[in-house]
């Protein structure tokens, strides 16, 4: 019996079984219910997908479940990458959402988080007393979100199985939707959320058109809807055929994967949803964006041109670099992480631009190194991403707060969530000893190697790899600023308001779910050579990269086959635990026996110090601002108000920044006023007048009558 | 009967078809338009009656029946009972003038005539060839639809367009089944009542029956 199959069928039972048992249960079994079911709904996934990674393949053709189209499955080790992916997410995510969506916690309300740096503190207290207020626990707890959820995840599971236009797109849809719902769950609580769901959904509608056009193209021109037809098919399109279908299908999922300019959906979405959808959507969908492009790009229409690929480059660079300056000087930690996904898609986007371009021109052992690079950098963000987005959510669960310029001094009073966070923050910052390293170093291999190599490169290669290694470079630095901030600024110190100081540690079962996420993360740095094998397997389904095996087989070290490089990340762990165990025994024998002195710090002259002058988040990143400002364009407002008797004797000054969208500001108030004038437009055409609607009607009539009658 | 005498009584009988139609365009008293409905209920049964004959069908003479039952007597009889409960029994004015319908009636026709040549094409015959003729009726109906305002008159122009395509589909299948017409049918019926419904409760909202009050209902 077929493991994947095994997977799949409990990916599906429990996602009906979870959504039924979600609907009816009482509201206080309801979180472990929905939990429960999304985790086993992920155990499937991951199942399914291990097996599919272990070699196994699958399919499954189902013929009346969808009016004029069969409903087609396949599964095979692409497949199964992402199943393992989304099924991991979705395990930890449901064990998080038992603790984060049962009753207690603080309850936030309208957050000002839109002024960063004000000056009075806001405590968000004493909301709690009005039963009539729903917290965000018990607006992510609703009926509907909680019957959703598991449907979500195994919507998000199907769509790396569907094996026909019809079926992706049927799925694709779904997932769209109960997305969506998930995404509103606290709309009676910010008016924000509205707005960020208004977006979502635009933005995930718009692509979806982008998608189905682009898929419809090449699946008339490849004579069939099924995957398999359409991969045979593929080679008999007319370049620019292929090319505009390639253009629009990268167009629609880039939307998914928030590639810049197509993002503005995430820094919006992820912040208002609750924080394990906003987990599930930022590790597990963003990335089905990602495999999107992966599938039609390499697999269904077989490589394609060079160009096609620099463009996904050029968008990817762009991407990584707007997103992390935009994460680098965020002040909302959920915004923050939403923009570092941009930042992180970005990256994976260069890899997979990189490969296709050393692809088109024949090089397979760095094109599949590249390509491996960019599918692990998807599961280890996917790893930290989660974890990141879970503490994110314990301290807005704990605190009721996002803006890091009020957070502080979680450390003594959210021990387990502090740790937890920092292990995500580390792989998020692409530093030893973190999972993120490994990917980027092997994206930044295959990019240097691609200019070393014996022999002479393209004009393109030449100009476009150098060019994308210091993009890369730079994204790792300001990731390092960015992580950094979040988390000196947001767990350290003192605490810079009264809600932070009455955090509590979250539930057992939110810290089980991190600590999971922790695990994977752990194992992704330490241990990443055991993605070799499954890794070449993905590739050999891939036909322009097949047989470039990348990662040579080895115990510790990550040995790279065909180019020259090794790099063990256990032992450079080993090593920095060494190093810090010995300069700390140095430090002992150093110090030992002298006498310790308390002092009052020395604040410059004042005597007064409080929490309040500690370096926050937006002074943290003030330098960057400063660095970047032209990128930016930060809007300052300085208001220093004197006492009456003299001006020369301030009594207050405020300032307020705010870090504005540049991108969207520029990009989409004409587009949106073009699309509000269409409306107005057709606001005159249906006046009202039943006269007008039936002429309307025999005005066609008469048309199509008369078209037919002169063609025939 | 013969040939000769079967393509003079069908031509006779889709001429009146059409005539009435148009008449029906014409004339802007309701209860003479709602009197040319009866006749082309009567003409629309003598065609159903004529294909019986020549198919040797009982079948054709009971729809014959049933049409001669609903158009001519049911419906008309409705039609009566709303214009007698209503005042004014006059379309006072359509959207597009008598002699401008009159002119736009005659292009209908051409243009119904000259689209159905493929139709015609498919299987040449006495009764295909007659079927521009029920082409023309739903055109001409749906004129009606369309540039008058009297609710009344948009009933009748909703018949007028259901009477050609009965009319239709006799000429292009010789003889439609039983069932097929009786669930049209009782669709039409069903729809004449909710329209003289609706007829009266806007004679009670807004004391007239213009179609046009109903603007208002825009968003």
């Amino acid at each position: 019996m077929n493991l994947i199959s095994v997977g799949l069928a409990v990916v599906a039972a429990a996602a009906l079984v979870g959504a039924t048992a979600g609907a009816l249960a009482q509201a206080r079994t309801r979180p472990l219910v929905a939990g429960a079911a999304t985790a086993v709904v992920g155990l499937g996934g991951v199942l399914a997908g291990v097996a599919a990674l272990g070699g196994q393949t699958w399919s499954l053709t189902i013929a009346n479940l969808l009016p004029l189209a069969e409903t087609t499955f396949a599964v095979d080790a692409l497949s199964g990458a992402f199943l393992v992916l989304i099924g991991a997410v979705a395990i930890t995510a449901g064990i998080y959402s038992v603790g984060y969506t049962s009753p207690g916690g603080a309850h936030a309300t309208d957050e000002d988080d839109a002024a960063p740096g004000h000056d009075e503190v806001v405590a968000h207290d004493g909301v709690d007393a009005h039963d009539d207020v729903p917290g965000p626990a018990k607006a992510a707890a609703s009926r509907t979100a909680q019957a959703v959820l598991p449907l979500f995840a195994a919507a998000m599971l199907l769509v790396p199985a569907a094996a026909s236009v019809s079926t992706l797109l049927v799925l694709w849809e779904l997932m769209a939707l109960t997305s969506l719902v998930l995404v509103l769950a606290e709309h009676r609580l910010r008016r924000s959320v509205r707005d960020a769901g208004l977006w979502y959904a635009g933005m995930t509608h718009a692509g979806l058109v982008a998608i189905m056009l682009g898929l419809v193209v090449l699946a008339a021109g490849a004579g069939g809807e099924s995957f398999a037809a359409m991969r045979a098919g593929s080679a008999g399109l007319s370049p620019a055929t292929a090319s505009c279908v390639f253009l629009l299908v990268f167009l629609g999922f880039g939307s998914k994967a928030g590639m810049v300019p197509l993002h503005v959906w995430l820094p919006r979405a992820h912040p208002e949803a609750p924080s394990h959808v906003s987990a599930l959507m930022s590790a597990a969908m963003v990335t089905l964006g990602v495999y999107g492009i992966i599938r039609v790009g390499f697999d269904l229409l077989g490589g394609g041109d060079g160009w096609w690929w620099l463009v996904v480059l050029a968008v990817g660079a762009v991407s990584a670099l707007y997103g992390v300056l935009q994460a680098s000087v965020a002040a909302d930690l959920k915004r923050l992480l939403a923009y570092s996904t941009t930042e992180n898609v970005g990256l994976m986007l260069i890899g997979i631009g990189a490969a296709g371009v050393f692809a088109a021109e024949g090089n397979r052992v760095l094109a599949g190194l590249l390509l491996a690079a960019a599918v692990l950098h998807a599961v280890n963000h996917a790893a930290f991403k989660a974890l990141l987005f879970f503490g994110a959510g314990s301290v807005l669960r704990s605190t009721g707060l996002r803006d890091l310029d009020r957070l502080g001094g979680l450390v003594s009073r959210m021990p387990v969530t502090t740790a937890l966070f920092a292990v995500g923050a580390l792989g998020a910052a692409g530093l030893p000893a973190g999972n993120g390293f490994v990917s980027e170093w092997l994206l930044l291999q295959g990019l240097i190697h691609s200019v070393t190599g014996a022999t002479a490169p393209s004009v393109v290669v030449a100009l476009s790899m150098p060019l994308a290694v210091a993009v890369v470079a730079l994204t790792a630095g300001l990731g390092v600023a960015t992580f950094v901030k979040a988390f000196g600024v947001g767990f350290l110190a003192r605490p810079r308001s009264v809600a932070a100081t009455g955090a509590t540690e979250s539930p057992l079962s939110m810290r089980v779910g991190m600590g999971l996420a922790a695990a994977a993360c752990t194992v992704l740095a330490l241990a990443p050579a055991v993605a070799g094998a499954p890794l070449g397997r993905l590739l050999d389904v891939l036909p322009s990269v097949r047989g470039g095996a990348p990662l040579a087989r080895s115990d510790v070290s990550l040995r790279l086959a065909g180019i020259a490089g090794s790099m063990s990340p256990l032992l450079i762990v080993v090593g920095l635990l060494v190093a810090a165990l010995g300069a700390a025994a140095l430090v002992r024998r150093v110090t030992r026996g002298a006498p310790r002195r308390a002092t009052p710090v020395w604040g410059g002259g004042s005597t007064r110090l409080s929490p309040r002058m500690e370096y926050t988040a937006t002074s943290f990143a003030e330098p960057l601002t400063r660095v970047f400002d032209d990128v930016l364009r930060p809007e300052k407002d300085i208001d220093v108000t004197p006492f009456a008797e003299s001006e020369f004797l301030i009594a207050s000054i405020s300032y307020r920044q705010r870090v504005p969208d540049r991108v969207e500001a520029r990009l989409y108030p004409p587009l949106l006023a073009a699309v509000g004038r269409w409306g107005q437009w057709s606001r005159g055409i249906a006046n009202g007048s039943v006269h007008r609607y039936l002429a309307y009607g025999f005005i066609g009539l008469l048309v199509v009558l008369v078209v037919v009658g002169i063609t025939s | 009967m013969s040939d000769g005498v079967f393509v003079q009584i069908l031509d006779l009988v889709c001429g009146g078809l059409l005539l009435s139609g148009v008449l029906m365009l014409w004339r802007r008293e309701l209860v003479a338009i709602v009197r040319l409905l009866v006749v082309q209920g009567v003409l629309l049964a003598a065609l159903a009656v004529l294909l019986g004959v020549r198919e040797q069908s009982v079948e054709l003479y009971l729809v014959a029946v049933g049409v001669l039952i609903l158009k001519a007597v049911v419906l008309p009889g409705v039609l009566h009972r709303v214009l007698r409960d209503s005042g004014d029994a006059r379309e006072a004015a359509p959207l597009v003038n008598v002699t401008s319908s009159l002119l736009a009636a005659a292009l209908l026709t051409l243009v119904a005539y000259a689209v159905s040549g493929p139709l015609v094409a498919l299987a040449p015959s006495a009764t295909t060839r007659a079927l521009p003729v029920g082409l023309a009726v739903v055109l001409l109906g749906f004129f009606v639809l369309v540039t008058r305002r009297h609710a009344l008159s948009q009933v009748v122009g909703f018949l007028l367009l259901d009477n050609g395509i009965a009319a239709t589909a006799f000429l292009a299948t010789s003889g439609v089944p039983l069932v097929v017409e009786l669930g049209g049918s009782l669709d039409l019926l069903l729809l004449v009542l909710v329209l003289q419904v609706l007829a009266a409760r806007m004679r009670l909202t807004f004391g007239r029956t213009d179609m046009d009050e109903l603007q208002e209902l825009r968003d």
